[in-house]
């Protein structure tokens, strides 16, 4: 209880920060301002402002519950679906808050492509996944939709093992196979963020390896956020690190410094085991 | 003991011959109901032997003739209250019932005899059956054939001899010359001369309803009038050919001894077919059953239901759940969308819930006053008054039909396809949706590429429980469109081809009507089980249509155990 208290009292210092931390307009990606989500009346996540770069790949841990998934869903309004879930505050992308009158959901997560934790293909055909975006964006053009498929899946790492049965259901992919699938389908109609929902927590060692790679290899075309409860993961795969707490961002930095030497009691805690 | 007993029980072995006790005597009690059903029905249609034999009645002796139809043991005492005088000592009789046919000479087709006034039993090879248009069977020897007055050949004995043989042969010839003229002189009534006085209506209808409108053109009306001198002169020539035919086919006739000795005439275009059951082989009775059989699904009925076959029923029963299917699918598909997908969760949508569930409950007679009342009174009515007011007064849909009996069923079957499919609705992981969705589809669009397609098998359950439930409906059927006998069927040549304002046959229908509304019951009997075993193959029929189809459905989206 006495570490709750702490984090409260710090708030103070933690936004000094994360001023530390000080990127230039173009570098970034999205902008979240006081950002609050509530459940009923229950608040989730308590006001969070921070800065998210682009092409870099930026991840949020912390212990379950913390907010981490609530936050990530923001991004891309998919808090919308619950029920009784309300959003305060501002997420800025390209100038705009996506959470404005005017804004298109079905367009806006277009542009934040999301991956969740279970692999989710459609019962379809491999092909017919990984086309299913950009059919809904309605392209017609065979030899298009053929061309982009065939990038997707390359780009995450599936070609090879799938290219001779594209036209078979998804469903008989391995779960790794699958993960990878939905994150072809999800890049197939080229999001500018994609949000990396635990993507690994539901595969083995050798698949969760291949999907670090892909993310790796995915950072030159887009920004990534994912969230993790592996903290070796996150170390391995992101530049930036956010270290999340009871609804409260309690950390911001470089995932070096961050992973070694972190400005708050609670981060080290948390990342070198003694709690969470 | 006590201690092996209470670890049987706690073993849970009771439980399990319990459960598996229920479902064999479940399984036991579906077998059985065929079963009965399908021997009673279907052994109506192999050919009995027909005995002839003297019957001794109060000293009255006779000849009778017919097939055994029935043996049952009746109690004494019950035969000497009737005044019969049964020795004592003797417990029960044994009683017959023949089938005596020949309604035109006694009156009655059925009599019950005592076994023991029955004497000199045999089978007489030259004894015939005929089935006929008009009266019933006939039963008796054949003396003689007719052309007109003069007779071509006759026979006088009882054996089986080459001579009697080549009368038959010719009657064989003239009955199916007989048959040939007839299937024209159908073609013609039905279809052609139908044709010809569906066009005299609409030509009817046309000028009624310009007289309505107060239309006066006289270029239509020559045009009409042209038409339908035109059409009065087909009529014409088809009336003439019909004539000649009718003259051709009542050319020939056989005169036959009937059981009584009396010898009667009897006009060959009167008989369906004539055989002598007991002169034919195993093969022959079984070419007669199967040709019995397929008369029995492809024929229309004759003598007020009695014989012939039940087509218009099957046609009409088929049609009716096809036309029912299709208004209910769309309709509580739909439904079921709406409430699972975008109604708001609450108290209302409980409330609706708890309705819809309920109306599944509702007796079905109740459908069936509320598809009188209010479709074909009320909407039928309407929609006369609006396009049909030149058929009035005789109403086109303001009176019971297909049209209404589809919507009615569709109504009393909606519940089950809305509840079927929610339960489908329901059980598609959110997670296709979310992903759906975080691809930038739109409710819309993931409700059409992902989850309807998914939820079709669901939606497959709740139409085969639809069409298992509206196709056995007989209740609120009877206020809503069917009728003992309509030979014309609802689907036909004549435009607009699908005739949804017509009036159709059913067969559970047909079973109350056949069963206990028919003069004849005894002959009816049989026919009962018939259609009774019809029936559940047609439904069967469909509901393995219908399972065909969940499962290819199935297999296509089998993503359900993620």
């Amino acid at each position: 209880m006495s570490e709750v208290k702490t984090a409260n009292i710090d708030l103070s210092s933690l936004i000094k920060g994360q001023e530390n931390l000080k990127f230039a307009d173009e570098e970034i990606m999205l902008h979240t301002k006081d950002l609050k989500v509530f459940y009923g009346d229950k608040e989730a996540v308590h006001g969070i402002t921070m800065e998210i770069p682009k092409n870099c790949v930026t991840a949020f841990i912390g212990p379950s519950g913390c907010g981490k998934s609530t936050l990530l869903r923001c991004f891309n309004r998919m808090n919308d679906l619950v029920d009784n879930c309300s959003i305060g505050g501002e997420i800025i992308l390209d100038d705009r808050n996506i959470y404005g009158k005017d804004v298109e959901v079905a367009e806006l997560r277009r542009r934040v492509g999301m991956v969740f934790q279970k692999p989710n293909p459609f019962p379809k055909s491999i092909y017919e996944n990984v086309a299913y975006g950009l059919r809904i964006q309605g392209v017609k053009k065979k030899r298009i939709i053929d061309e982009t498929v065939e990038w997707a899946l390359k780009s995450a790492a599936l070609w090879d093992e799938v290219k001779d049965r594209l036209h078979e259901s998804a469903l008989g992919l391995s779960g790794g196979q699958q993960q990878r699938l939905v994150i072809a389908r999800t890049i197939a109609v080229k999001p500018e963020v994609l949000l990396l929902d635990e993507p690994a927590s539901a595969l083995d060692p050798i698949s969760t390896l291949k999907i670090e790679e892909l993310i790796h290899e995915l950072k030159k075309d887009f920004t990534i956020i994912i969230v993790t409860h592996n903290m070796q993961q996150a170390a391995r795969v992101s530049d930036y690190t956010a270290f999340m707490y009871m609804g409260d961002l309690i950390e911001f930095g470089v995932t070096d410094t961050l992973f070694t030497n972190p400005e708050k009691k609670q981060t080290e805690d948390y990342i070198t085991g003694r709690f969470g | 003991m006590k201690i092996s007993i209470s670890k049987w029980t706690k073993s849970g072995s009771p439980w399990v011959w319990l459960n598996a006790g229920a479902v064999a005597i479940s399984v036991i009690m579906v077998v059985c109901l065929i079963g009965l059903i399908a021997i009673r029905g279907l052994a109506h249609f192999w050919p009995a032997d027909v005995i002839q034999a003297t019957y001794v009645e109060k000293g009255n002796r006779s000849t009778v003739i017919g097939e055994v139809v029935q043996i049952e043991q009746v109690n004494a005492t019950q035969l000497r209250d009737a005044g019969i005088k049964v020795a004592l000592g003797i417990d029960s009789l044994e009683r017959k019932l023949l089938k005596t046919g020949n309604r035109d000479i006694g009156g009655i087709d059925f009599s019950w005899a005592l076994a023991r006034d029955l004497s000199d039993i045999n089978t007489p090879a030259m004894l015939f059956t005929a089935e006929r248009y008009e009266w019933g069977n006939l039963y008796g020897f054949l003396r003689s054939l007719k052309q007109g007055d003069t007779v071509v050949n006759e026979y006088t004995g009882y054996d089986k001899s080459s001579q009697y043989m080549g009368l038959w042969l010719q009657l064989d010839k003239s009955l199916l010359r007989a048959q040939r003229i007839r299937d024209k002189i159908l073609d013609i009534e039905k279809d052609q001369i139908g044709s010809i006085n569906h066009q005299f209506e609409r030509l009817r209808l046309k000028k009624r309803s310009m007289q309505l409108d107060d239309i006066a053109d006289s270029g239509v009306s020559a045009e009409m009038a042209l038409k339908s001198s035109e059409l009065a002169a087909q009529y014409k020539v088809l009336e003439d050919k019909l004539v000649s035919l009718y003259s051709e086919i009542n050319r020939d006739s056989i005169s036959v001894e009937v059981s009584t000795g009396a010898v009667i005439d009897v006009p060959v275009a009167n008989l369906v077919r004539i055989f002598r059951a007991n002169d034919m082989n195993q093969f022959n009775k079984a070419v007669h059953y199967v040709e019995k059989v397929w008369e029995f699904v492809s024929e229309d009925p004759r003598e007020a239901n009695t014989e012939g076959g039940i087509f218009p029923a099957i046609f009409g029963t088929v049609m009716m759940v096809i036309l029912m299917s299709i208004m209910v699918t769309p309709f509580g598909v739909v439904a079921a969308v709406y409430l699972s997908e975008y109604a708001k969760q609450g108290f209302l949508t409980r409330l609706i819930r708890i309705a819809v569930n309920n109306l599944a409950g509702v007796p079905s007679i109740v459908y069936g006053v509320f598809g009188l009342g209010f479709f074909v009174y009320l909407l039928g009515g309407s929609i006369d008054q609006l396009f049909y007011p030149e058929a009035l007064p005789s109403p086109t849909f303001g009176t019971g039909g297909l049209l209404w009996a589809s919507i009615t069923l569709a109504l009393l079957t909606v519940p089950v396809v809305i509840v079927a499919t929610e339960e489908g609705l329901s059980r598609i992981p959110s997670a296709l949706k979310e992903g759906s969705l975080a691809l930038g589809a739109t409710k819309a669009e993931t409700l059409f590429k992902i989850i309807l397609p998914m939820t079709s098998p669901a939606m497959m359950t709740g139409v085969i429980l639809a069409i298992a439930r509206a196709a056995g409906e007989v209740a609120p059927l009877m206020l809503v469109g069917v009728v003992k006998l309509a030979p014309t069927l609802p689907l036909n040549m004549n435009y607009p081809y699908l005739h949804l304002d017509q009036k159709i046959m059913h067969l559970g229908f047909h079973i109350y009507d056949v069963g206990f509304q028919s003069p004849n019951v005894e002959a009816a009997r049989p026919l009962v089980y018939a259609t009774a075993f019809l029936l559940i193959l047609v439904i069967a029929l469909l509901n393995l249509s219908a399972v065909a189809i969940r499962n290819r459905l199935r297999e296509k989206y089998k993503a359900l155990e993620m």
